[in-house]
């Protein structure tokens, strides 16, 4: 999986392509509008992630080409401005997602890893399972070392995430968005308190846990050696 | 037109105003003084016409001429002309008698060499078909330059007049706008720094009251938001100064000797904290900053409000079972808004109920339906507010509980006022209710 980033300012650009790079993804890196638009219409991308200020030609004139030439490459927006024509213009360009600077890095990661995903195809899945946990997505029943374990809906909804993102670790406005449909910043402790409520069905009794928190980025759940 | 001074136009138009009417006046004296003229003159010409028809009378033809002379000896601007009943000149007293007069019978007036004359023309015999016609010439050209010097006079009167009203007028609108200027020149003396200025209201003649009062009443209001944007910049700057003071300390004393590997990993993790806090921060207050610029722009979308609400409360249900607090939702409207925006407004207000509320208290929202607006209705059960507090429960990073400090707490106080925005947005209203026991943030939003 290559990816593009095309970042003026130094140190925004060399720390993400590190934060990529060490997530797993091969990641090129330009800090220049034009030379970014001729690597992005060479087309062996699998996602684009562009500032929107940038010497040479800016973000949108960038996916304006991309888009004409019929590449259907995924485009990631990061800007610093929040003004909402911005955001209305970005998207009626092609873009795919947004992120407003300042943003964390989890935050990016976990949107990078959805928009690669939507790409593919979902496997119909009758279950999903890590270690001796298993979820039925059919009869919706969630089991642990054979033990039934009663959820609520959206306990479920959660687990199914981090179930599906196994390894990712998942920030807590991500969460926020995908399980309670909840698209905005909050200060709230909610998935914090959700998330501890899962773990005492989960994992609590059971010896080696599978929900972890990754202090100050979010949640990921995997199976850690003891 | 456009440029004229107030004052030159109020001058222009009181001048024009006197010309109008004194010429009005001038021009009615100068009509009735002729006509009074023509008045005395046929008066005059009939008076001598008796005289001579009844002098004519009993006379010889031979006589006449002698009698006639006689006659009108005794008015030198006097002058007679007789003519036959065809036409034909018999007598003319005077060599100046124009040849050609005005053949109708009655009065009339001309003018011939310099001359003006009133002219009385009547049959010698009124009684004879085929009378001879006496024409009688009364010169009158002194009449005519008096009513020349009173027309000279007239229009003298219109012009210094005038003029003298322009002055007079110029002089009457300075001082009658010496209010206006004053209130320039305090607007002159107004800057940031001097934003308390006003104008005195009670000194002002009522027209200009009404617009003083906007003036001060601008003032006011620019004065107030002055304040809050200069305690905003500095309760930012107050708010950042904790973190970043964290960060440079715990930065810097990590750096201080080297350390063990989980010693920096902490440090870092820390530091994550300070900043995710911060960034926080920065975004909460560019949305309203965007709030402030009216850049926010909710979408109008057809929105169930229960359904939005349960929504909420779902989410909100393990917070509310963890501080077993029982939250429920009374009530349905439809509504047109931002989904999106909506639920942040709500889920503030429902964040905070959460954590004032104690244990084994509720926590109700409510949506009733009103003729012209929606209302909802956040309401917690425990402790009062304070209603010193209330109206200021609303400005930004102001907390009610003055134990949480700034920084690092979870909470910037920024949550009501982005909700405050949002309501406003959508063109609502949004106020806070606490008594004995309970505390009530009711939004109003319009229907359709």
């Amino acid at each position: 999986m290559k990816l593009l980033i095309v970042e003026d300012q130094a140190k925004t650009g060399q720390y993400l392509r590190q934060g990529l790079t060490e997530a797993g993804f091969n990641t090129e890196l330009v800090a220049d509008g034009i030379s970014g638009q001729q690597l992005a219409l060479s087309g062996e991308y699998a996602l684009l992630i562009l500032d929107v200020m940038l010497p040479g030609r800016n973000g949108w004139q960038i996916l304006q080409a991309v888009r004409s030439a019929g590449l259907e490459t995924p485009v990631l927006f990061l800007t610093a401005k929040d003004a909402v024509d911005d955001r209305v213009h970005g998207l009626e360009l092609g873009a795919d997602d947004y992120l407003v600077k300042p943003f964390a890095f989890s935050e990016l990661l976990a949107r990078v890893r959805s928009l690669l995903r939507r790409g593919s195809a979902i496997a119909q899945e009758t279950s999903l399972q890590l270690a001796d946990l298993r979820l039925d997505l059919i009869r919706r029943r969630v089991e642990r070392s054979g033990q039934r374990i009663d959820l609520t809906a959206k306990e479920f909804a959660l687990l199914e995430m981090l179930l599906r993102r196994q390894g990712e670790v998942l920030p807590k406005s991500l969460i926020a968005s995908q399980v309670w449909d909840m698209n905005f910043d909050s200060d709230t402790n909610v998935i914090e308190v959700a998330i501890r409520r899962l773990r005492l069905k989960i994992d609590d009794d059971f010896p080696n846990k599978l929900i972890h928190t990754v202090r100050g980025m979010g949640y990921v759940l995997e199976e850690r050696a003891l | 037109m456009r440029h004229l001074s107030l004052s030159t136009r109020l001058a222009l138009l009181f001048a024009a105003c006197t010309a109008v009417v004194s010429l009005f006046a001038g021009v009615l004296f100068d009509r009735a003084s002729e006509a009074h003229f023509i008045e005395l003159d046929q008066q005059q010409l009939e008076a001598k016409l008796i005289g001579l028809r009844r002098a004519l009378q009993d006379l010889q033809p031979a006589q006449r001429e002698a009698r006639l002379a006689d006659e009108l000896s005794r008015q030198a601007d006097l002058s007679l002309r007789i003519t036959s009943g065809d036409g034909q000149h018999w007598y003319d007293s005077s060599v100046q008698i124009p040849k050609s007069l005005p053949p109708q019978t009655g009065l009339s007036t001309i003018s011939h060499d310099g001359t003006d004359y009133r002219v009385l023309r009547a049959p010698l015999y009124p009684d004879t078909a085929d009378s001879p016609q006496l024409t009688l010439l009364l010169d009158i050209t002194h009449h005519q330059h008096f009513l020349a010097r009173m027309q000279h006079l007239i229009w003298l009167t219109v012009g210094l007049s005038a003029l003298a009203t322009a002055l007079l007028g110029a002089w009457a609108a300075r001082s009658g706008l010496r209010p206006l200027r004053r209130i320039s020149a305090v607007a002159r003396g107004i800057s940031a720094q001097s934003l308390n200025a006003r104008l005195p209201e009670e000194k002002m003649p009522p027209e200009l009251a009404e617009m003083a009062h906007s003036f001060n009443a601008m003032l006011a209001r620019l004065d107030d938001s002055f304040q809050r944007l200069s305690a905003f910049s500095a309760d930012i700057a107050h708010e950042l100064r904790t973190p970043l003071s964290n960060l440079l300390t715990h930065t810097q004393v990590t750096l201080t000797r080297p350390r063990a590997l989980e010693d920096y990993r902490e440090a870092l993790h820390s530091n994550l904290e300070e900043l995710q806090w911060m960034a926080q921060l920065v975004n909460d207050m560019l949305y309203l900053a965007k709030a402030d610029h009216g850049l926010l722009m909710p979408k109008r979308e057809p929105l169930e409000l229960a359904d939005e609400a349960d929504m909420l409360l779902e989410f909100f249900a393990p917070l509310a079972e963890d501080a077993r607090v029982n939250l429920s939702r009374e009530g349905a409207a439809r509504i047109e808004g931002d989904r999106g925006m909506l639920r942040r407004a709500l889920s503030n207000l429902l964040d905070n109920a959460l954590r004032f509320t104690p244990a084994e208290g509720d926590v109700r929202l409510s949506i009733v339906e009103q003729p012209q607006a929606v209302r909802v209705c956040v309401e917690n059960s425990g402790e009062g507010i304070s209603a010193q507090v209330l109206p200021r429960l609303f400005d930004r990073f102001y907390r009610a509980d003055p134990a949480r400090q700034e920084g690092s707490s979870e909470h910037a106080g920024l949550g009501l006022a982005i909700t405050q925005s949002i309501v406003r947005a959508h063109g609502g209203t949004i106020r806070c209710e606490s008594g004995a026991g309970f505390t009530r943030f009711v939004i109003e939003l319009p229907r359709t």
